[in-house]
């Protein structure tokens, strides 16, 4: 377990009598990523729900072994429509966090600061609600579709900055239907 | 302090929230005198009960959609796997909306009683009878918010309101050993037992409900 993030063991789930998935068995190491593929409805997100410890799975057993939280992001963004984007940044708690300039630059945001989240598009909310990984301190990452609403050079910008991560022997588990650049090992779930 | 000054910034900026139960409450108590025979005896006759529907309603706006941003937004996922306990997350939400609703009903509530009434100690006892039962009914309209999460506010109302019928019994109660002169202090201790039970006990039932809306 020193090594290891997260040990799923034959876990299964199943909603009314019909399996969404069954005897599901995986490691993930420090420095290691995961790739959870899966068609539509094959339980890809409920998978990631169970490692967060939201969902608790029909049969089998879950462990992780983090330092302080995990960094999540879902298919929902997490942000206040009504709330300015600095005023979202607060409310993640990184308004005083030493690397938010850099990443506002690089991310672009910089100038929608002021801005009401509901008036940015979907792929600036989506870059907004991504500050929360890229300025998180976990050694667990977890993310469902987070490539979906950005434009390739972003797709680029994240995949990098997993990449870079995995380095740092953090651990990263993610879904996506978009191909992306991340060395990762496949977990297919059908 | 932080948790509670992020969940003020939140429910300030969201003006319609917190001002509109005041709205309301300040509505129905204007709207009262208007209905009946504008002589201070009859108006005296119903205002109390009149005082304590219109602080319950008012909360149960107040509480309308108190989870249901967090849920579709996805922030309730992010509270759960936050660190910081979901319960103590729940009760500092509470405690923000009676600090910004409760409060300012229960002053308005003093204010109209004096108006009322034209008695400065009735409508100074009133206070604390209105402090304690909003943020009552307040945790209760939680409760029932957080049953009917996904299921509209309607149902949570209709399920929390039998709730709500003993504390306005005893707020009745208390009215009328204030105007008889005897003693109303077992009235405010009864009131502030419920209360200490509740706020403790209702952030922890909250956030088991809602953890199994969530799964």
């Amino acid at each position: 377990m020193n090594h290891s993030l997260v040990i799923a063991d034959n876990l299964s789930y199943k909603i009314n009598e019909s399996k969404l998935f069954s005897s599901l068995s995986f490691q993930l190491n420090k420095g290691e990523c995961l790739h959870i593929k899966g068609s539509n409805g094959s339980g890809k997100s409920t998978l990631i729900r169970i490692i967060l410890g939201i969902t608790n799975p029909s049969k089998g057993e879950i462990k992780t072994n983090i330092d302080e939280g995990i960094c999540y992001l879902g298919h929902k963004n997490a942000l206040k429509s009504y709330l300015s984007v600095e005023d979202n940044i607060m409310l993640m708690g990184l308004l005083k966090h030493e690397k938010l300039k850099k990443y506002l630059e690089t991310l672009s945001l910089k100038k929608f600061l002021d801005i009401k989240v509901a008036n940015l598009s979907y792929g600036q909310q989506k870059k907004l609600a991504l500050l929360r990984i890229f300025m998180g301190n976990s050694n667990l990452i977890i993310l469902d579709e987070p490539f979906v609403g950005l434009d390739l050079e972003n797709q680029n910008i994240l995949s990098a900055f997993l990449n870079n991560e995995l380095i740092k022997e953090k651990g990263i588990i993610f879904t996506s239907h978009i191909d992306c650049d991340i060395n990762a090992k496949t977990l297919k779930i059908d | 302090m932080k948790l509670l000054s992020l969940e003020l910034l939140k429910l300030k900026k969201k003006t319609r929230s917190w001002l509109g139960p005041i709205l309301v409450f300040w509505l129905i108590m204007i709207a009262y005198p208007l209905t009946i025979e504008v002589s201070s005896e009859s108006m005296e006759i119903g205002f109390f009960s009149v005082l304590w529907i219109s602080i319950l309603l008012s909360m149960m706006f107040a509480t309308e959609d108190i989870f249901t941003e967090d849920y579709n937004d996805g922030s309730l996922e992010q509270t759960l796997i936050n660190e910081t306990s979901f319960a103590y997350q729940v009760g500092a939400k509470v405690l923000i909306h009676w600090l910004l609703i409760g409060i300012p009903i229960s002053i308005l509530s003093f204010i109209f009683s004096l108006g009322t009434t034209g008695d400065m100690v009735l409508s100074f006892l009133i206070l604390p009878f209105a402090i304690m039962s909003s943020y009552i009914f307040l945790n209760l309209f939680v409760l029932g918010n957080a049953l009917s999460l996904n299921k509209g506010s309607v149902l949570g109302a209709i399920i929390t309101l039998p709730l709500t019928l003993p504390i306005l019994i005893v707020l009745g109660k208390s009215i009328t050993a204030i105007q008889l002169d005897i003693n109303y202090l077992g009235f405010i201790f009864l009131l502030l037992g419920s209360l200490s039970i509740i706020i403790v006990s209702v952030p922890l039932i909250v956030s088991y409900i809602i953890r199994a809306h969530l799964e």
